[in-house]
This record gives C-alpha cells, sequence and structure tokens, in this order.
C-alpha cells in the first residue's frame, strides 16, 4: 500500500498548464454539448408531457403504445439505441445529415420517457380530494387540470425533472460516439495527443460538474418559489 | 327542493344504497346519522354526483335527473350546479391563499365580473370569520379554519343545497364549535342544507328533520328531533345508546 502510494508520480496527476492551455478547446466542446443538452431538456420535457399523459389514458390504444414506448426507452442503453439511429437508420434510408441532429434526437426520445413517468407519477400523486373539490365546485377537466392539479404536480416533479436535466447533460457525452465533438470527444482528442488522459479527463469532469451545480442552483430557486405555499413544518 | 327516489348505488359486488326515497323542502335543515359504513357519505357523494348511481332519480332545484338511462355529460352539469359540497378532509387547494380558493372556481366557470367575485367572496370570508386570513395559504390554518373557508368556497358558487359530510369529524374537539356555529349560523339564514354528523346536540338543534341510515337503507326518518329524543326503529335505539356509552 506504501509502495503504491509512495511510487505515485504527483506532477503527472493534474498538469494545471495543460488544462488551462486546453480549456479554449474544451469549452469549444462545452458549447456543442449545451446545444444538445438544452435541445434534449426541452424536447424531452415536451414530449415526455404527452407521453405522461398518454399513459393515464383511459382509452387502451392511446395508453398501450405509450406504455411500451416508455417500457422500451426505459429498458434500453442510450448508446445502443443511439448507434440504432445514426447507423442503423441509414440501412432503411433515414440517414442523418449531422451528428448533433442524430445525438438530440436520440437523447430526446430516450429521456422522454423518463420525463413521462415523472410527469405520470406527478399528477398521481396529487390526492383525490383536490379533483373531487374541483368538480364539485363546477370546473371541468381541462379547468381542474390547469388551475388545481398541474400547479401542485409541479411542485412535485421539480427535483426527479431537474435529475433528469443532469442526467440529459451527462448524457449528451455518448454522442461523442458518434463522431460528435463535444466536451468528452474534445477531452480525448487532446488527451489523444498529450497522452495525459488524467488531466484532460479530471478538466473534462470537472466542467460537467459545473454545468450540473448550475442547474441545481436553479432547481433550488424553482423549488423555493413553489414551496412558498407551505409552512415551516414540512 | 331535493327529492330522491329509489336510488341505488353499488361497488362492484357491494349494494351500498339499496334503495333510497327522501325529500328536501327550501329552506329545511336535514341531518343524516347513522353508523359508519352506513353509505352517508355515498349519499351526498351521489347527491352531488362525485358517484354515479345505478338507478333511481335525483330532482335538486329545476332539475331531475334519471339514473335509469343512459347519463349525458351535460346533465352532470346541470345537476351539480344547484348543490355545493363540504368535505370531511376539507380539501381546500393548497397552493392559492384563501381567497384564491374562494375566486377561482366562480372566475373561471362562471366567467363573471371579477370585481363583484372579490367582494362577494370577501363578504362571505367576513360571514365565516376569515376576513383576516384571507391571504394564507391554508397550510398556515387550523382545521377549524380551513374548514370555514371551505364552506365560504362552496357558498361562493351559491348553490341552492348545501351538503355538509361530517364537516367536524376531522378537527380537534376545541375547533368544532366554531365550525357547527358558522353552520347553524346558515341555517338561521334559510340555507337548505343535508348534514352528514355525529353530533348528536347539534343534529338536535339545527334539524327540520333527522334521517337515520343503516345498511344502505334510510331505517327512520322523522320531524324536528323526534328521531333522536323519540326513536321508533330498534335499530335506531341500538344506534343512540352506543353513542352514549362514550
Ligand atoms: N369507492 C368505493 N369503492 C368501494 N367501496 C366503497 C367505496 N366508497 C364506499 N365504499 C363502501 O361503501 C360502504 C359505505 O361507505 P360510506 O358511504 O362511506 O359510509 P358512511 O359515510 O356512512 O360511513 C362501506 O362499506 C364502504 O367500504
Ligand atoms: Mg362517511
Amino acid at each position: 500500500m506504501f509502495e503504491w502510494f509512495s511510487s505515485i508520480q504527483w506532477e503527472y496527476l493534474y498538469d494545471f498548464e495543460l488544462a488551462i492551455d486546453s480549456l479554449p478547446f474544451l469549452l469549444e466542446g462545452l458549447r456543442i454539448t449545451m446545444i444538445i443538452a438544452f435541445f434534449s431538456m426541452i424536447f424531452s420535457l415536451i414530449l415526455g408531457i404527452f407521453l405522461g399523459v398518454a399513459r393515464m389514458s383511459k382509452l387502451w390504444f392511446i395508453r398501450w403504445p405509450a406504455r411500451i414506448y416508455i417500457s422500451f426507452m426505459r429498458g434500453t442503453p442510450l448508446l445502443v439505441f443511439i448507434f440504432i439511429l445514426y447507423y442503423g437508420l441509414p440501412v432503411i434510408g433515414i440517414e442523418f445529415t449531422s451528428a448533433v441532429v442524430a445525438g438530440i434526437v436520440g437523447v430526446s426520445l430516450n429521456f422522454a420517457a423518463y420525463s413521462a413517468e415523472v410527469v405520470r407519477s406527478s399528477i398521481m400523486s396529487v390526492p383525490r380530494g383536490q379533483w373531487e373539490a374541483a368538480a364539485s365546485l363546477q370546473m371541468n377537466y381541462v379547468q381542474t387540470m390547469t388551475k388545481i392539479i398541474i400547479p401542485q404536480a409541479t411542485r412535485i416533479a421539480l427535483p426527479p425533472t431537474f435529475s433528469i436535466f443532469m442526467d440529459v447533460v451527462k448524457g449528451t457525452s455518448l454522442a461523442s460516439v458518434i463522431t460528435v465533438q463535444e466536451l468528452l470527444y474534445s477531452a480525448r482528442l487532446v488527451s489523444g495527443r498529450t497522452y495525459d488522459s488524467m488531466t484532460m479527463y479530471i478538466t473534462a469532469a470537472l466542467i460537467y460538474w459545473v454545468v450540473c451545480i448550475v442547474i441545481g442552483y436553479f432547481q433550488n430557486r424553482l423549488e423555493k418559489r413553489y414551496n412558498r405555499y407551505l409552512s415551516d413544518t414540512h | 327542493m331535493i327529492e330522491v327516489t329509489s336510488l341505488k348505488k353499488s361497488f362492484e359486488q357491494i349494494e351500498v344504497l339499496k334503495s333510497i326515497d327522501f325529500t328536501v323542502n327550501k329552506g329545511e335543515v336535514v341531518c343524516l346519522i347513522g353508523p359508519s359504513g352506513s353509505g352517508k357519505t355515498t349519499l351526498l357523494r351521489c347527491l352531488n354526483l362525485l358517484e354515479t348511481p345505478d338507478a333511481g332519480t335525483i330532482t335538486i332545484g329545476n332539475s331531475t335527473v334519471s339514473f335509469n338511462t343512459i347519463l349525458k355529460k351535460r346533465e352532470i352539469k346541470e345537476l351539480r350546479q344547484y348543490s355545493g359540497m363540504v368535505f370531511q378532509g376539507f380539501h381546500l387547494f393548497p397552493h392559492k391563499t384563501v381567497i384564491e380558493n374562494l375566486v377561482t372556481a366562480p372566475i373561471t366557470v362562471k366567467k363573471g365580473d371579477k370585481a363583484t367575485i372579490q367582494q362577494k367572496s370577501e363578504q362571505l370570508l367576513e360571514k365565516v370569520g376569515m376576513s383576516e386570513h384571507k391571504n394564507k395559504y391554508p397550510d398556515a390554518l387550523s382545521g377549524g379554519q380551513q374548514q370555514r373557508a371551505a364552506i365560504a368556497r362552496a357558498l361562493v358558487m351559491e348553490p341552492e343545497v348545501m351538503l355538509f359530510d361530517e364537516p367536524t369529524s376531522a378537527l380537534d374537539p376545541q375547533l368544532v364549535r366554531e365550525v357547527l356555529k358558522v353552520i347553524e349560523g346558515l341555517a338561521n339564514e334559510g340555507q337548505t342544507m343535508v348534514i352528514v354528523t355525529h353530533e348528536m346536540n347539534f343534529a338536535k338543534r339545527i334539524a327540520d328533520k333527522i334521517l337515520f341510515m343503516d345498511e344502505g337503507y334510510i331505517v327512520e326518518q322523522g320531524e324536528g328531533n323526534q328521531v333522536i329524543t323519540n326513536p321508533q326503529q330498534q335499530r335506531t335505539k341500538e344506534f343512540l345508546s352506543l353513542l352514549e356509552e362514550d
């Protein structure tokens, strides 16, 4: 144990100079990461809302396709799905002009399934009495949904939705395998050139971390706003 | 005002309401008593159409609905507008302040003039003694305050009949009085009401008619407080004597 410890060459562990020098290049990669992440968050959330509502439908021919879709996406690796999209679909004549677009489509379609589950479970966790109180006040389904249920479900959905957002940011790194030059891909390029994997991947990890800290900050602010109607005992 | 004939309701195999008949006249206060599980809540929920009866008819106000034929959405809407419901568990909207709890439904459903609705809501809050709390969220209120706000919220829709399902059962004993006082105030103003309650003294004071329910039937009914003071049926006597033991 001691031998191993003393044999580490600390100067190779993290090369600050290299990290600083390659930062502009990595941040260019981060820009692509953020583009994919941003659109994927929006698309997966929108699609997730539709899927989540469809999953609760009384009509089987709406409910079942949503169920199967969610089950497939949750039960298969995103990486495999991205391969199917980018390398598989050209076989049937569907080809993505840009790997970035393929990345956005892959990440969005996959995470929509997780969003759908969050949407469904948070709507279902609003107590039945809320529906009944609204009904007894003559509010119809749409009025009840928009004024009573969704505002309460949103509060419940915030933490898991932000977890998904963080997973989306990290999930975009899988786009590197289809040659998207995002953050991880950029780090790999530099490390291939300098043979300093440790420095480059730690730097990449730190950048992902900072992005997620910022997302967490927004989560906190939104949660505070949505929790203001609860007294301190909660 | 209310006329119920041959009303039946089952949940899967269990027959909860087995042919219910009764009437409530305008301005009357009817108290519904009976052991737990006898179907009181189900009957009240049927009147408000939170449950759909299997058979029979309900008339409230100017609207008659028969459940022997297929029910239309429009019929539900029409019948429901004549009654307001107060739940055992209050069910205030937690994300809205007290005053917002009152104005939301009339503004979205009736699409009336906002200033008028606001003014009327404030008057109702005054009436139930909740004016000083109007900008608080339900979570910051006691159970008694929440229930009084819930009563005002139902009243703002101007129902012909107010339905109360054990309005004080979820309350700490010291908070029961303030809620019962509000309900008595409404009775004195001539509000038609159907009240499910276990508060026998309250029922004796306030009721124009008492119905005793057991196992899905109205076993006994009588004017004033006769059902409690002078019960005729064996089952009623047993029920009342069990209550006295507490
Ligand atoms: N939604 C429901 N599904 C199945 N059974 C129900 C439902 N609601 C009530 N019941 C049953 O109906 C019976 C009467 O219940 P309820 O009307 O709540 O009685 P009460 O209010 O007099 O205590 C009970 O046996 C209860 O278990
Ligand atoms: Mg009950």
